[in-house]
């Protein structure tokens, strides 16, 4: 396989049920080794697309391949490369966890794959529960169990559909942690989550999704750069009842609010202190305080998507 | 060390329809003995004496074959049809889906799956049939034609087991599911010749039995038990053999056209 073939290309894709339309003609490309992420609200297309991605749906029109080679015409060669972790935990019935893993490393190629079984079965934290049913599992080792099964047969890509809807916080920083260390190992990573504060801290890049389109994609940091403003907080040296010439001079478009003596100003992201103290005409010994906020991918996200 | 082989994604399918059944086998494989029991109580050994055949043989002998036919028929089919269906409930179907798995890997493994907890429950059911007749005429009831015996229980098996593959990734409810149970596959069993001799039916009925596939797969494995039939062996097999044909060719297109959705 060689490395410059990109692990995932989606190429104007249509998914319609009936007359909806899930997917409307969505087209992106990962990187190997990089973490992408879907972003969008509910319903926006991110769960149809990862559907068929691993075949649980078949495409209405569009290519999907894996690296190169498509799941749906060529599903023994692309499917072995595909790590799945649904939203819905699946019960297994009559199975222990233990059997679960040997049976999905089985359907995927691989027997006697106790090394690695028992290698996931540790590292998640599930090797005092491998004799245990689905059933008797809390809920955070329910989600555990479905990325040791995605994991079992050595995929080259994951596709993580919303992992941590419903975890507690501690889970989900630790299940981060893995899913960077997966990335480490070469392991190319889409998601979908709701979670934009992870999202902005895992993914490479992210698309955003609304009503089955893809509105944007990039880079995280530069479309966080391209789709948002920075937040400068400046406290005066001033009497905002006495020192009115000052205070004029602070009537600048882009101040945006005026708490006490504390003015807020929303500015390009190149836009510096400096720059700005500039055009207010202010000399540094009139600042008491700055304060600056940098724009975030939830701005970006509400930007992209008109809510902002 | 990891083993990887053309046949490991079937062999693991099949590997854990039979761990399914054996994890339950309280009541897939030594319940349908009580059932058998009971048939064979009430009606081989307390009806049986009162009962004209027109066949060389005692009702108890009679009865066992059409039994053991009836045994590997049904849970055949409880076997492929249940599996798929909790596996709809459950989502488990969704993981052979997105695995490598082939369309004809996934029928094989399940009718095989179907097709062993048949034979288990059948043997179970002939050897429960063996102690009655033991116990009743003082000796074993004799195999007359190994060959065909095994023949017919492995196309009966085996097609009741597509069947099941079949109707379960039909059916879309419980409802549905339990209606062909219902209303087709229980008549086809009775009425196919596991407790009455089709010669002494009334023609209108005997035609009817002759379009029941099972009254031939049951004739045929009561031949290769007893050396008796309804109906010409060659003919049995024939019909046993485009009836396999048949559910093996309407599983194949339901599988290809099935949903993997859970419910």
């Amino acid at each position: 396989m060689s490395p410059l073939i990109s692990p995932l290309t989606i190429q104007n894709l249509h998914k319609k049920y009936g007359e909806f339309s899930a997917v409307n003609d969505v087209s992106f490309e990962m990187k190997a080794g990089e973490i992408y992420g879907l972003l969008g609200p509910n319903g926006a297309g991110k769960t149809s697309i990862i559907s068929c991605i691993v075949t649980l749906q078949e495409p209405t029109s569009g290519e999907i391949l894996i690296f190169g080679q498509s799941p749906h015409r060529l599903p023994l060669d692309a499917k072995k490369y595909i790590g799945f972790v649904p939203q819905e935990v699946i019960n297994h019935g009559y199975f222990d966890v233990y059997e679960i893993l040997e049976f999905q490393s089985g359907y995927f190629g691989k027997s006697k794959n106790k090394e690695k079984i028992d290698y996931l079965l540790h590292r998640l934290g599930l090797w005092e529960h491998r004799n245990k049913k689905v059933k008797a599992l809390s809920g955070g080792m329910k989600r555990r169990l479905l990325i040791a099964k995605a994991l079992v047969h050595d995929p080259k890509i994951l596709l993580l559909d919303e992992p941590t809807a419903g975890v507690d916080i501690e889970l989900r920083l630790s299940l981060w942690d893995f899913v960077l260390e997966l990335k480490k190992q070469g392991i190319s990573i889409l998601l979908t989550t709701h979670y934009l504060e992870e999202a902005e801290e895992l993914c490479d890049r992210v698309g955003i999704l609304q009503k089955g389109k893809l509105l944007t994609e990039g880079p995280t940091k530069q479309l966080v750069h391209k789709m948002t403003k920075r937040k400068i907080f400046l406290k005066l040296r001033v009497d905002s009842k006495t020192d009115e010439k000052t205070i004029a001079k602070l009537q600048h478009p882009q101040m945006v609010g005026v708490h006490e003596n504390t003015w807020e100003f929303l500015v390009s992201p190149e836009k510096g202190i400096g720059e700005l103290l500039d055009e207010l005409g202010l000399s540094t010994s009139a600042v008491l305080d700055v304060k600056i906020e940098e724009g975030s991918l939830e701005d970006a996200f509400r930007h992209v998507l008109g809510t902002l | 060390m990891t083993v990887s082989s053309r046949w490991t994604p079937f062999m693991t399918l099949y590997i854990r329809e039979l761990k399914r059944f054996m994890k339950v086998s309280v009541q897939t494989v030594f319940s349908p003995l009580v059932s058998s029991g009971l048939y064979l109580l009430i009606f081989g050994v307390s009806l049986g004496g009162s009962i004209e055949l027109g066949h060389p043989v005692s009702y108890l002998a009679f009865l066992i074959p059409g039994l053991v036919m009836m045994s590997v028929l049904n849970n055949a089919f409880q076997n492929s049809s249940s599996s798929i269906v909790s596996g709809k409930f459950s989502g488990d179907l969704e993981d052979w889906k997105i695995s490598p798995l082939r369309e004809s890997e996934i029928l094989a493994a399940l009718a095989l799956g179907g097709l062993t907890r048949g034979l288990v429950v059948g043997i179970v059911t002939f050897l429960t049939g063996e102690a009655f007749y033991y116990f009743i005429n003082g000796e074993w009831l004799a195999i007359a034609a190994p060959f065909w015996l095994v023949l017919f229980l492995f196309i009966g098996g085996a097609s009741f087991s597509l069947f099941g593959v079949t109707v379960a990734f039909w059916a879309r409810t419980f409802d549905q599911l339990s209606a062909v149970n219902s209303f087709i596959l229980l008549p086809l069993i009775y009425l196919g010749g596991v407790f009455f001799s089709v010669e002494g039916l009334h023609p209108f009925w005997k035609l009817v039995s002759r379009l029941n596939p099972l009254s031939y797969f049951i004739n045929g494995v009561r031949y290769g038990m007893l050396g008796i039939s309804d109906v010409d062996v060659m003919t049995a097999m024939w019909v046993s053999v485009a009836s396999l044909v048949f559910f093996y060719f309407i599983a194949h297109r339901t599988l290809s056209r099935a949903s993997y959705a859970r419910w």
